[in-house]
């Protein structure tokens, strides 16, 4: 099928009324939970997985698609307003969004990041639907040694990305792996760490731990979180940019878009990383770097647009390989499953009208976003009013039912609170669940390939170097290890200097970033956007002063409290 | 509301004269159904069992007079289903979908908590047979060069199947136990998987169902049958049988999805159901939606479907596990 047909069957699905008020409903719940301190895209998407069971495949993905992206949008306003990230990749928009506010410029930096996010979006597509096709056909011969290399790269890529220490991370993903173990060995059909729970020979359920983990975690932790918040209530006015807004933004518009674009396709990327990468890469373009953190609409403008490139571009792996890039994917991706719909480089063939339904619905909620967006700032604002008391209990009754409808098994009841405490308590320590729930998704598919891998083979390790792809990849994960020990002395180095400048490469640039303030892509520190003491105001740190020279007093462990930079300057 | 009224008094009269052409003298069995009847289904909604559950409930609903209720009870290859099953009343008025040989597989390589003893069968409703295939640029135009491909290198042909407890893994693995070809079982999770392992050549070859999802693929020439599983050949696939080829032993790697009461079931309900099928067999509308190359020309009842019980467990008691 060209790719013509294939847009414009996808037009045909997406503008079904059905699917036109889920992607309607989609971007709304998005916006609304994006512009929400509580709550991120991830916690949501857990949250009503369950519900969308009953829908067909291609509207639940167009719904859940619509929220991953609508929240994009969303975390903008809270931002802007409040300096307080309404979900991660907004973080970076309150160091100029905010300031723009505070000069009576609300409005117009909503104006733009809007603009910059439809703009980003909307070419992520056009790359989605020009790149995902082929990458599909050469996923067809992906073999599992192919697939293993490609989840262990997943793996280490997101324990690298996580915005706590390195060794948590690790920590985590390893917990994540070892949970993947239980149930029926994948290759002889014997049962594991099942302890004669017939409910556990399937292994734990993953929808039931990602509730647990983010849902019902996050919801224990806002709790316990009893400041006010003080929106800002005074009339937004000129939304619209000025004909100097939008010549000032165009280049960082352009460069976000691609930049996002780019993040969102590796693994572990997307979210805060592409808007902090931007953010840094504007600030070096930049004739007067001083502006940036005093108002720069660039600053605004970039990394809005990254967000939302990469939120869409973060769909190419899963829809072409069936790998998810990120946990709000891994969710995606779980609901695909438990609809009999397994992703993969067979998807675009065999279930076109879900493919091209969903890239298509894309443009259209994009649409809508910046429809929604620009009129209706005013009223999402009020939002902020709801008392997140009355969310959380909400919520959990959602959850609680939720989870009951997806196997009608009450063990995953269970299942779900077991792990909404251990959230909670990870979240207390600084642990960050995103590594625990990528790696419990991917290690059943890298345990699978693994040893499909062996029984192909014959049981040599040499299939995964002599294959030229799987020998690639793994050459890939190699240089990513070496090039984040190098980041990681010249971070030391750099340390030494009095007046570090911008010498370093933008690769070992960006590592540093990641290494120091970012953030698993997942929406997670940002949900933390109440208390400014943990991740998101650490993750200031790099972005707001040079990022060769901040990363190694700002990074090392973002659980560690660190003044919001605005203060520590007064 | 007055059609619904006038259609239901319909279907009560329709039940009614079903009860009566069935009639077996039973107080028990002439009280029955009275209440809803529960059909669990040890698979997820939307896949091919839960659709055939569906329309034979519909079916069943008209029968009996009484809603019948699919209930999805996924998990652990369908065993979540089967514990529930029976866990409850042995009355007739909760039942449960199955698929040979996955269910007995399945208590012969793990303690699930049941065995064929705890089952009253009641009928099969649809069979489908499996084939091995490959891919179309594969150099293998017939078993035999397959096979003979494999004798010389023990370490050349890889199956692909789409499950570790599934028929087709055992099946495989007979064919080397009993006719010494050594080929390699490389489970995968699901047909679809085996098949775009198949299309980029990671595997040689693949055993899978011959089902509605792996049929186009077929006609298309993607995929190659060297044969079918099943005793007699299929007039939709242009491929000869195992048996034709000379391996009689292998006709086990059909699935059957039948329909299973809790042991202890009076007699009289059981045929009761049991009628119901072999009419639901004949009925257009049925076997329309069941797809009518997979429902068997001849009704395979209680007894048939206990006789494959205890075939596929001495079948398969050797094979499960190593």
């Amino acid at each position: 099928m060209g790719i013509l047909d294939g847009v414009g069957q996808g037009l045909a699905v997406a503008l079904q009324p059905t699917n036109l008020l889920y992607v309607f409903i989609g971007v709304l719940i998005g916006t609304v939970i994006g512009v929400l301190p509580g709550l991120g895209p991830t916690a949501t998407i857990a949250l009503l997985l369950p519900l969308t069971y009953t829908i067909e495949p291609a509207t639940a993905v167009i719904l859940l698609a619509g929220i991953y992206y609508g929240s994009m949008y969303g975390g903008t306003i809270t931002s802007v307003l409040l300096r307080l990230p309404g979900e991660a990749a907004s973080v970076v928009t309150t160091f100029d969004g905010y300031q723009m506010a505070k000069h009576g410029r609300a409005g117009p930096a909503l104006g733009i990041a809007a603009v910059g996010s439809f703009i980003g979006g909307v070419l992520a597509v056009v790359g989605l639907i020009l790149l995902a096709p082929p990458l599909a056909d050469l996923a067809v011969s992906f073999g599992p040694p192919e697939y293993v290399a490609l989840t262990a790269l997943g793996i280490l890529m997101v324990t690298y990305l996580g915005s706590g220490s390195p060794l948590k991370s690790l920590s985590m993903a390893a917990l994540g792996l070892l949970l993947a173990t239980v149930g029926q060995d994948p290759i002889t059909g014997t049962t594991r760490f099942t302890f004669g729970q017939v409910s556990l020979f399937d292994g734990v359920d993953f929808v039931a731990v990602a509730m647990g983990l983010f849902g019902v975690g996050e919801i224990l932790h806002s709790l316990e979180r009893t400041e006010k918040v003080h929106a800002v209530t005074q009339k937004i006015k000129h939304i619209w940019p000025t004909r100097q807004d939008f010549r000032d933004s165009a280049g960082a518009i352009g460069r976000g878009s691609v930049l996002g674009f780019v993040i969102g396709v590796l693994p572990g990327g997307g979210g805060v990383i592409s808007s902090l990468a931007s953010y840094a890469l504007e600030k070096r373009r930049a004739k007067d770097p001083s502006r940036f953190g005093k108002g720069a609409i660039q600053g605004v403008a970039g990394p809005e647009t990254a967000n939302n490139a990469s939120s869409t571009s973060a769909f190419i792996p899963l829809l072409t390989l069936g790998i998810p890039a990120n946990v709000v994917l891994a969710l995606i991706f779980g609901a695909l499953l438990v609809q009999g719909i397994t992703p993969g480089p067979q998807l675009i063939t065999e279930e076109p009208e879900v493919f091209w339904g969903v890239i298509a619905s894309m443009l259209i909620g994009n649409l809508m976003l910046l429809a929604l967006n620009i009129p209706l700032v005013g009223v999402f604002v009020q939002l902020l009013r709801v008392r997140a008391g009355i969310l959380a209990a909400f919520a959990l009754v959602v959850t609680m039912a939720g989870v009951f409808s997806v196997n009608n098994d009450i063990f995953d009841m269970w299942v779900v609170l077991v792990f909404g405490v251990i959230g909670w308590l990870m979240k207390k320590t600084g642990f960050e669940p995103g590594p625990l729930v990528l790696a419990f998704v991917l290690g059943s598919i890298m345990e699978r390939a693994f040893r499909q891998s062996m029984l192909l083979s014959g049981g040599s390790l040499d299939i995964f170097v002599t294959r030229p792809l799987s020998g690639g990849l793994l050459a890939v994960m190699a240089m990513v290890i070496v090039i984040s020990f190098l980041a990681a002395r010249r971070r030391r180095a750099v340390f030494e200097h009095v007046e570090p400048e911008d010498e370093d490469t933008d690769d070992v640039d960006a590592e540093q970033e990641r290494a120091a303030g970012g953030d698993d892509s997942d929406g997670d520190s940002g949900r933390d956007g109440g208390t400014p003491k943990v991740a998101p105001l650490a993750a200031h740190r790099p972005a707001e002063g040079d990022p060769g020279a901040e990363a190694p007093r700002g990074g090392g462990d973002s659980g560690v409290p660190t003044p919001p930079p605005n203060e520590g300057r007064r | 509301m007055r059609s619904t009224r006038a259609l239901s008094a319909l279907l009560l009269l329709c039940s009614a004269l079903a009860g009566c052409a069935s009639q077996a003298g039973s107080e028990d069995a002439a009280e029955y159904p009275s209440e809803d009847v529960r059909l669990l289904v040890p698979y997820s909604a939307g896949g091919p069992t839960d659709i055939a559950a569906r329309a034979l409930g519909r079916y069943m609903e008209s029968e009996l007079g009484r809603p019948v209720v699919v209930e999805n009870l996924p998990g652990a290859s369908g065993a979540n289903s089967y514990v529930e099953l029976i866990s409850s009343e042995p009355d007739g008025h909760t039942l449960s979908m199955t698929a040979l040989p996955t269910a007995v597989l399945n208590y012969l390589a793990n303690d699930v908590g049941y065995t064929r003893e705890d089952f009253a069968p009641v009928g099969v409703v649809t069979q489908v047979p499996s084939g091995i295939v490959v891919p179309a640029g594969s150099p293998h135009q017939d078993l035999e060069s397959l096979f003979a491909a494999a004798r010389q290198d023990p370490q050349a042909i890889s199956v692909g199947t789409p499950g570790a407890t599934n028929t087709h893994a055992a099946e495989t693995r007979r064919i080397t136990q009993l006719y010494d070809v050594p080929l390699t079982v490389v489970p995968f999770e699901g047909a679809t998987q085996v098949q775009t392992a198949l299309l980029g050549g990671n595997v040689s070859a693949g055993f899978i169902n011959l089902s509605q999802d792996a049929l186009p693929a077929i006609e298309s020439g993607d995929l190659r049958v060297l044969a079918v599983g099943s005793r007699e050949p299929l007039p939709y696939v242009d491929a000869p049988t195992l048996v034709e080829l000379g391996y009689p032993e292998l006709v086990q790697s059909t699935t059957t999805f039948g329909v299973l009461a809790p042991a202890g079931t009076p007699e009289e309900i059981v045929q009761r159901l049991e009628e119901i099928l072999r009419n639901a067999s004949e009925d257009e509308a049925v076997v329309e939606a069941l797809d009518p190359r997979y429902v068997p020309e001849k009704f395979i009842g209680s007894d048939g479907l206990a006789d494959l019980f205890v075939e596929t467990e001495e079948t398969f008691r050797d094979v499960v596990g190593d």
